[in-house]
């Protein structure tokens, strides 16, 4: 059997090694754009105050992965699921060995299109940062923290004002759990931080009122600016600074925008599944097609809800590989979990609501 | 017996319980949490040990 997983985040990786651990005979190969290898999310927000964070960030090289016989083609884009042929369209610049049953029709150039067929396709696409309407037509004044390349590209961006001997000064729009790492790492890495928040109280999705206030303080203390009640209308560019409209306008050396994620349905969309926040999956992570599972941040379970946290997703990676080798047969049950923002100095007293 | 203790990872919520260990990372059962070394991570998000919290 060819199993096909589009995505290296801890739901691809954590099922392509279950499922090659229970069965030694299925091809299993793994497509991603990534090239860095299979990294861990949690840790872009302590980007700034780790110096070696670039590489302690990678939990495992895709050299890894193939040692274990699990075929990973890196830098490779997945364009289209075609459903009817039951094969997938790519394109890239990879490298690497390929299934010998993959049609090759290369094109002159170091970027090449591929088919590959499946008999089973795991969606594990994750999500993007989530970018408001009214602020689209501003993408190139502003960075997000989604990946390890935003990562690489904020952090380059701030050595250039460390080799000057000066801290940039950020706007960061958003408030809540990245918004609010994000203002804390670096606030402790010595940068001057304003957060713009749209509520009248940090993180209000998750926190209780009362821990919305201790965080307020935890942030003011590390030196952070918190603007709350702030309608964002826009940014302009002017010269080496980057202006945040408000009311009033004022200006910085770098914006983050930070108002959330975005699960990665297009080409499932494209290709007529059922999609709504996310892809629609049964207790089974099962979509609308009987061949094609979703999970992690991209599955939304019948209940509407999205698991967006490394413990429920590995939990959802382990029963779907153990579910499709024919181990279990119930269906998959969430599992008790909680979350924790990772803010210098700061402790929630009730518990946080995910 | 000795009195086994659980430790949680603040950053993804994994938990190391000092009874099982973690075979996967080379950590055998009954290993006490001060016993781990010190560049050990979590296996499951690459967490310090340090981000770890004794549990109730
Ligand atoms: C800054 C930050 C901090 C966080 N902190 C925490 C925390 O403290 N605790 C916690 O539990 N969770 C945290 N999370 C959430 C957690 O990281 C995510 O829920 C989890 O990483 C999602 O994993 P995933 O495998 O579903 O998706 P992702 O990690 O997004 O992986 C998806 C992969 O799919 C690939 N992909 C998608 N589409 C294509 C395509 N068309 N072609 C090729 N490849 C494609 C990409 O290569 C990508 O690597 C945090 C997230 C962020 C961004
Ligand atoms: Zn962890």
């Amino acid at each position: 059997m060819q199993i096909v997983i589009i995505g290296s985040g801890v739901a691809g990786v954590s099922f392509a090694e279950k499922y090659r651990a229970l069965s030694a005979d299925d091809d299993i190969t793994l497509v991603t754009w990534e090239d860095d290898g299979y990294y861990s999310r949690p840790l872009l927000s302590r980007g700034f105050t780790k110096t070696d964070i670039e590489q302690t960030i990678i939990l495992k090289p895709f050299d890894k992965l193939r040692e274990n016989n699990i075929n990973v083609l890196c830098g490779a884009e997945v364009t289209a699921i075609n459903r009817a042929g039951k094969s997938i369209a790519l394109n890239g610049s990879w490298s690497h060995r390929f299934p010998t049953d993959c049609d090759t029709s290369a094109i002159p150039s170091s970027r090449q299109e591929k088919t590959l067929q499946y008999d089973k396709l795991i969606l594990a696409q994750g999500s993007s940062a989530f970018i408001p309407p009214p602020f689209r037509p501003y993408e190139k004044l502003f960075f997000c923290l989604n990946s390890l390349v935003d990562l690489k590209a904020l952090r380059k961006f701030r050595q250039g004002f460390l080799s000057q001997n000066r801290h940039p000064d950020w706007a960061i729009v958003g408030g809540g759990l990245i918004g609010c790492e994000v203002a804390s790492d670096l606030a402790a890495a010595g940068d001057k931080v304003t957060l713009f928040h749209a509520m009248d109280r940090l993180m209000e999705r998750q926190l209780a009122a009362e821990d919305s206030a201790l965080l307020l303080k935890v942030l003011q203390d590390s030196g952070v600016k918190v603007l709350l009640n702030q309608a964002v209308q826009g940014f302009i560019k002017e010269e080496n600074k980057v202006c945040v409209r408000t009311e009033v306008t004022a200006e910085f050396d770098g914006l983050i925008v930070a108002c959330g994620f975005k699960p990665r349905t297009e080409l499932a969309e494209l290709a007529g599944l059922e999609i709504g926040r996310g892809i629609k999956v049964n207790q089974y992570l099962q979509t609308s097609d009987e061949s094609i599972y979703a999970l992690g941040d991209v599955a939304e379970l019948p209940n509407g809800k999205l698991y967006a946290f490394i413990l429920p997703i590995r939990n959802q990676a382990l029963w779907l590989a153990e579910f499709l080798a024919g181990q279990k047969q119930d269906s998959w049950t969430p599992p008790v979990f909680t979350t924790k923002a990772k803010v210098h100095g700061f402790e929630a007293v009730h518990p946080y609501n995910v | 017996m000795p009195d086994y203790k659980k430790y949680q990872c603040g950053v993804c919520g994994h938990i190391y319980d000092e009874a099982e260990g973690d075979p996967d990372t080379g950590i055998a059962p009954g290993t006490l949490w001060e016993d781990i070394p010190d560049e050990w991570r979590c296996p499951e998000c690459g967490a310090e040990k340090s981000e770890y919290d004794l549990m109730a």
